[in-house]
């Protein structure tokens, strides 16, 4: 379903190159895990594959069900299945979660060529989602992330997720600033949406987060490299004896 | 009879009481340039919008009111630091209280001097900001000075000084009306620090151009003496290289008008500048008035403006500042902060905090409070045994703090800290 | 939690608002209507010929005769941040009306011209008794709204007057209540805004033609909102409506005001003035949508929308409220403002001004504390986009006997691209030291990590703008009366079409 090809990136304001040829081939249903260190490259290709500003691809390709993502706006690639969970969500004072949630919804919908759903429709569905994700009525009632903990905020992520039903997830850092049982809480949410279909890849810096959702694939990247891939056994040898063995056994 | 519009006739009567002083042709040029700018502006007049919470007219009558002279026991200003000092004595240089005008990194020459020699850089200079400095608001009382200020230094920087130069303004004559005007230029990579304190004369004027080349820092902390009569104005003129940094702090206590003038221009990129004042006034005769203008017209710098007043007795305290920002200063952090503190129910704060905002990738604020002292913050302090007066004070203290943060040496600080604390003992 | 619901679901409504209505000023049309004028120009006949029309009494010409050789001494004001051609006064229709409304006026709505009945039906303006704002619900069923309608210089007419007069309300044009009442008003015209006050509105005390009269007895709550829409249809005319509003004693009254006109070539101008007086713990909520037409994207055309607006509370405990959402005109020049003259009266001042394309806006309020623990609030959002200028303009001053007196302010600027302008240019001035005042005031461009958050969960750039935008606005639109909340939700976005990209 997501195949990218050699995928070479660039910042735009300066001659950096951050991505030096990327390739991935996630299968349906697969979840799949990028571990690295700091500065490896990791977040970057979370926000080319949603197509954020200032970086520039040079070469390579990145498709979803062999639609070119480099080739569309944000929107497009969202609608076209492809949902970033940011590892740090932005908060958008004024906007109501509530609205927020609803507008992407139908404007998914909408670009779908589905009906959008009514009012009632949609706060049934929410209702049932956010209980699960234990999000309160005031927090869908508080502007967009404000004042929102870092665990809240990440759980207000899952819960898009799980409204918006993306075709793949890419989940960046979701892990960060968030304590064990918040983290089952949002692993839970993860695992509930597994479903067979959709995909996942989960980039985290450490392998705490993989112990609740279970990769299929792991892949380590190291200075805009993917440098290694394997089963879930090489999270734990990551977690074992850290990144510099590996490092040192690739070079 | 023909009517005299009351701006010109006061231009007039005062272009009459300053004989324009003696000089090579090009400073001829330049003075004459000013008289004839200041004639077309005419005298500042309380109509004005820039004049409109401060009656100029003390600084326009002619000849001016008589102050009476101040002395107190305390140790002269910047006595602890290490610096070179220059005494001027109702405008005029005293060489006997002055150390020699010799500063490594810098040149020191006198402006009577420099306007008669026919070959000096100072020609590039002179005026050149101040004239800059008269769009889109006028400052007549700038362009006179320009037109009729005989002394005053020109100095040009031209490496990192090793010591502050402090000049001290010294009124002895309870009639003297003093304009002076300094020029300095501070070379790519150098750096320099000037000291001012003292009332200078019954009623001051005074000018201060600083170009501050590329990489170049500029500081400036100055004290404005507590003769109770006095009448200031002043006028900083500022520009800005890439990358340079302006610092500016004033202390201001007692004088019946003080009105200082800040007009900085961004023209380099990263540059960074901060223009602050602490203002303690007592009395119905106290006025002080900043006016600050800053424009950015360069890309990614930052400026600061922070001022505090305390005021008392019926003091009044001003603010006008202005951030503008052109079309293509992008990215220019601007902030800017005016708070008022009245210490009972006759005193006044006016404040005018504007930004004119151009280009769209900026984030620029400002905040204005004025308040009361806060009770509960007194009545905790008396419960914990501190004296009302004092706790009073330390709370006045507390509020300036944040503009006397922005001094970035610790020793004058402290000093101004000091000198505060012994105003609200003694006044 | 259903009120929530429609509150939320408001911006998914601007969104789908964005979307059906492609073109850019929908009440651009005009109406083919036989109009009157009046002689072009102005000088004293013409004063004289608009009293005549109205049949007004003696006193009321005097006093416009008195305003207009005021008028000729003054000059234009030049210091707001505006930039026009100079308006030709004499290049002006000081009256229309539409020939039916004149000789045998229509005696009741159903005898008025069916055109004009049209235009207001166009304009989602119901003059049939009926409950509603047309294509908007409100949440509790059965809220009425009383309409006065201003075609040009003339009131076309004004609904639930039988109503309203049960309840002891006075509701009518104010020509009318110059026959009716002329004693109520004359004791209050020009109390409030004098006479001489500035320009614009000593212009307005000679020529006004028409506007709202609202007189609210002691101790009653006005039963159903009111409100006035006006509207300029003929071509080269200068609307100039007077609306007075008397709130006696612990009376309370919502009046809302909406304002467009057809798309022309040639600049209008409308000098409006609106006089409020509260007395002891009465109340008054003034809203307006101002959506007059802002010219074309190159700035030709448009209403040059020049309007002096004040409330004085007379009264202990008075309470005013001003909300605005000011999206239409070439050039608005207009500071709503607040004295507060009893002890404990209240000011609020909510303001959303949007300038796009050539629009040139300077509006703000003023807040004069004179009495003891009163309390003012000033929340101004401005947005610029396109080549416009937008400045925030305001005075807070706090007199010295203003013991105890409150004032806050905050004052935020958005700016859409980088050929536009937002400048906030505030005055405060405090004799008081129990009082207290805090201003704040910031100035930013769209977030552009809000758009992308907006656009990776699958919205367009435009819907994008449209929701952070409103956002920015929120607590201005959620002082408004519901029916205006939803109708200005949207008219912020559309007011912003074509402004990313």
């Amino acid at each position: 379903m997501l195949s990218i090809k050699n995928l070479q990136v660039e910042l735009e304001e300066e001659d950096k190159q951050i991505l030096k040829g990327i390739d991935l081939e996630i299968g349906e249903g697969e979840v799949h895990a990028i571990m690295g260190p700091n500065g490896s490259g990791k977040s970057t290709t979370s926000y080319v594959l949603a197509g954020k500003a200032g970086y520039k691809v040079t070469a390579g390709s990145a498709e979803l069900y062999g639609n070119d993502l480099l080739d569309m706006n944000p929107e497009e690639r969202a609608a076209a299945g492809l949902f970033l969970a940011f590892q740090y969500p932005v908060e958008i004072p004024g906007v109501g979660n509530m609205t927020f949630l609803r507008t992407a919804v139908n404007a998914q919908r909408k670009a779908r060529g589905e009906d959008e759903l009514s009012a009632g429709q949609f706060l049934k569905i929410v209702r049932e989602k956010a209980k699960s994700l234990k999000i309160d009525a005031d927090m869908l009632k508080r502007p967009v992330n404000v004042g929102f903990s870092g665990g809240e905020k990440k759980r207000n992520e899952i819960l898009q997720m799980a409204m918006l039903e993306p075709k793949m997830c890419v989940l960046d850092e979701t892990d960060s600033g968030l304590d064990v049982d918040a983290m089952k809480l949002v692993a839970e949410g993860v695992n509930a949406l597994r479903d067979g279909k959709r995909s996942f890849l989960v980039i985290t810096h450490y392998q705490r987060l993989l112990d609740h959702i279970k990769p299929d694939v792991v892949h380590i990247m190291a200075n805009g490299r993917i440098i290694k891939s394997g089963g879930p056994e090489l999270a734990l040898e990551v977690e074992e004896n850290g990144y510099a063995d590996i490092l040192a056994e690739v070079a | 009879m023909a009517i005299i519009h009351p701006k010109l006739s006061g231009a007039a009567n005062l272009v009459a009481n300053y004989p324009m002083p003696y000089g090579a042709k090009w400073a001829n040029d330049i003075r004459t340039n000013a008289i004839t700018a200041f004639n077309a502006q005419g005298a500042p007049h309380k109509r004005d919008e820039y004049w409109r919470y401060t009656d100029p007219s003390e600084l326009t009558v002619v000849p001016t009111k008589p102050a009476a002279l101040f002395s107190n026991d305390e140790s002269p200003m910047f006595d602890l630091v290490d610096c070179i000092r220059i005494v001027f004595v109702d405008g005029i240089i005293d060489t006997d209280r002055s150390d020699d005008l010799s500063l490594i990194g810098a040149s020191i020459e006198m402006l009577s001097d420099v306007t008669s020699t026919d070959i000096h850089w100072a020609k590039d200079l002179y005026g050149k900001l101040e004239s800059n400095g008269q769009n889109p608001v006028h400052r007549p009382l700038a362009a006179l000075n320009t037109a009729v200020a005989g002394h005053g230094l020109v100095i040009h920087v031209t490496s990192k000084c090793d010591k502050p130069l402090a000049i001290n303004y010294v009124h002895n004559s309870e009639t003297s009306d003093v304009m002076l005007h300094h020029i300095i230029k501070i070379d790519e990579g150098a750096e320099f620090t000037l000291l001012e304190s003292g009332a200078g004369a019954a009623r001051f004027n005074s000018v201060i151009e600083v170009d501050v080349s590329d990489d170049a820092e500029f500081h400036h902390v100055r004290t404005q003496g507590r003769d109770h009569e006095r009448k200031t104005v002043t006028h900083l003129f500022g520009r800005l290289g890439h990358r340079s940094i302006f610092r500016s702090f004033t202390m201001t206590m007692n004088g019946i008008l003080t009105r200082n003038d800040a007009v900085l221009e961004f023209t380099g990129d990263d540059a960074k500048a901060t223009v602050a004042g602490a203002c303690a006034g007592d009395g119905n005769n106290f006025h002080h008035d900043d006016t600050v203008f800053v424009t950015h017209d360069s890309i990614n710098c930052e400026s600061r403006q922070v001022f505090k007043k305390v005021l008392r007795n019926g003091a009044t305290g001003v603010f006008q500042g202005k951030i503008l920002v052109k079309a293509d200063a992008q990215k220019t952090d601007g902030y800017q902060i005016s708070q008022g503190l009245l210490l009972d129910e006759n005193s006044n704060f006016l404040a005018k905090p504007e930004l004119e905002i151009y280009a769209d990738d900026v984030a620029c604020s400002h905040g204005s409070t004025v308040g009361a002292i806060d009770e509960d913050a007194l009545f905790y302090l008396a419960s914990r045994g501190v004296p009302r007066k004092q706790a009073q004070d330390m709370l006045v203290l507390a509020f300036l703090a944040e503009a006397i943060e922005e001094i970035d040496n610790n020793d004058l600080a402290n000093d101004i800290r000091d000198r505060l604390t012994a105003w609200m003992e003694h006044g | 939690m259903t009120d929530m619901i429609a509150k939320d679901g408001v911006e998914a409504e601007t969104v789908a608002a964005v979307k059906s209505l492609s073109g850019k000023y929908k009440y651009g049309f005009s109406t083919d209507v036989e109009i009157e004028y009046a002689p072009l120009g102005l000088n004293e006949d013409i004063v004289r010929l608009i009293s005549d029309k109205n049949e007004e009494p003696e006193w009321m010409l005097e006093w416009r005769l008195q305003a207009f050789e005021r008028w000729k001494q003054m000059k234009e004001p030049e210091w707001a941040m505006v930039d026009y051609p100079k308006i030709n006064f004499q290049d002006i229709y000081y009256y229309a009306r539409p020939k039916s409304m004149s000789e045998e006026k229509p005696k009741s709505l159903d005898d008025v011209d069916p055109k004009l009945l049209e235009t207001y039906a166009k304009l989602g303006i119901p003059l049939k008794e009926q409950a509603l704002l047309a294509g908007v619900e409100a949440p509790e069923g059965e809220r009425k709204v009383a309409v006065d309608a201003v075609f040009d210089s003339v009131s076309v007419g004004t609904t639930f007057q039988k109503e309203l007069k049960q309840a002891g309300v006075i509701f009518m044009s104010i020509s009318e209540a110059l026959k009716e009442h002329p004693e109520l008003v004359k004791k209050y015209i020009g109390s409030v805004v004098p006479q001489s006050d500035n320009f614009y509105a000593t212009l307005n005390s000679a020529v006004f033609s028409d506007g709202s009269f609202v007189y609210i007895p002691e101790g009653v709550k006005c039963p159903m909102e009111l409100s006035t829409y006006f509207r300029i249809n003929a071509e080269n005319t200068g609307q100039f409506e007077r609306t007075l509003i008397i709130a006696e004693k612990g009376s309370s009254v919502s009046y809302l005001e909406g304002c467009t006109a057809p798309q022309r070539d040639v600049a209008q101008l409308h000098a409006a003035v609106v006089e409020l007086v509260i007395l002891e713990d009465a109340e008054i909520k003034y809203s307006t949508v101002q959506n007059w037409y802002p010219g074309d994207e190159n700035g030709k055309g448009g209403i040059y929308n020049f309007v002096t607006k004040r409330a004085d509370c007379r009264g202990d405990r008075a309470k005013v409220m001003w909300t605005q959402v000011e999206t239409g005109s070439a050039v608005t020049w207009k500071y709503p403002s607040c004295i507060l003259r009893g002890d404990y009266s209240q000011g609020e001042f909510y303001s959303i001004a949007i300038a796009n394309n050539m629009q040139q806006a300077d509006t703000g309020t003023k807040m004069i504390h004179l009495g003891k623990n009163t309390k003012s609030r000033i929340v101004s959002k401005g947005i610029s986009a396109g080549k416009a200028q937008n400045t925030y303009r305001g005075l807070v001053s706090m007199h010295p006997k203003a013991s105890n007196a409150r004032n806050y302010t905050q004052c935020d600027s958005l700016l859409i691209g980088d050929k536009c302008g937002a400048h906030t240019v505030p005055y405060i001035e405090v004799k008081n030291n129990t009082a207290r005042v805090e201003h704040e005031a910031t100035t930013s461009k769209v977030d552009d990590d809000q758009l992308f958050y907006c656009r990776q969960r699958g919205m367009d750039e435009e819907e994008a703008v449209a929701l952070v935008v409103n956002g920015f606005c929120k607590e201005v639109l959620q002082a408004l009366p519901m029916e205006f909340a939803m109708e200005a939700q949207a008219l912020v976005a559309i007011s912003l079409e074509g402004s990313v990209g």
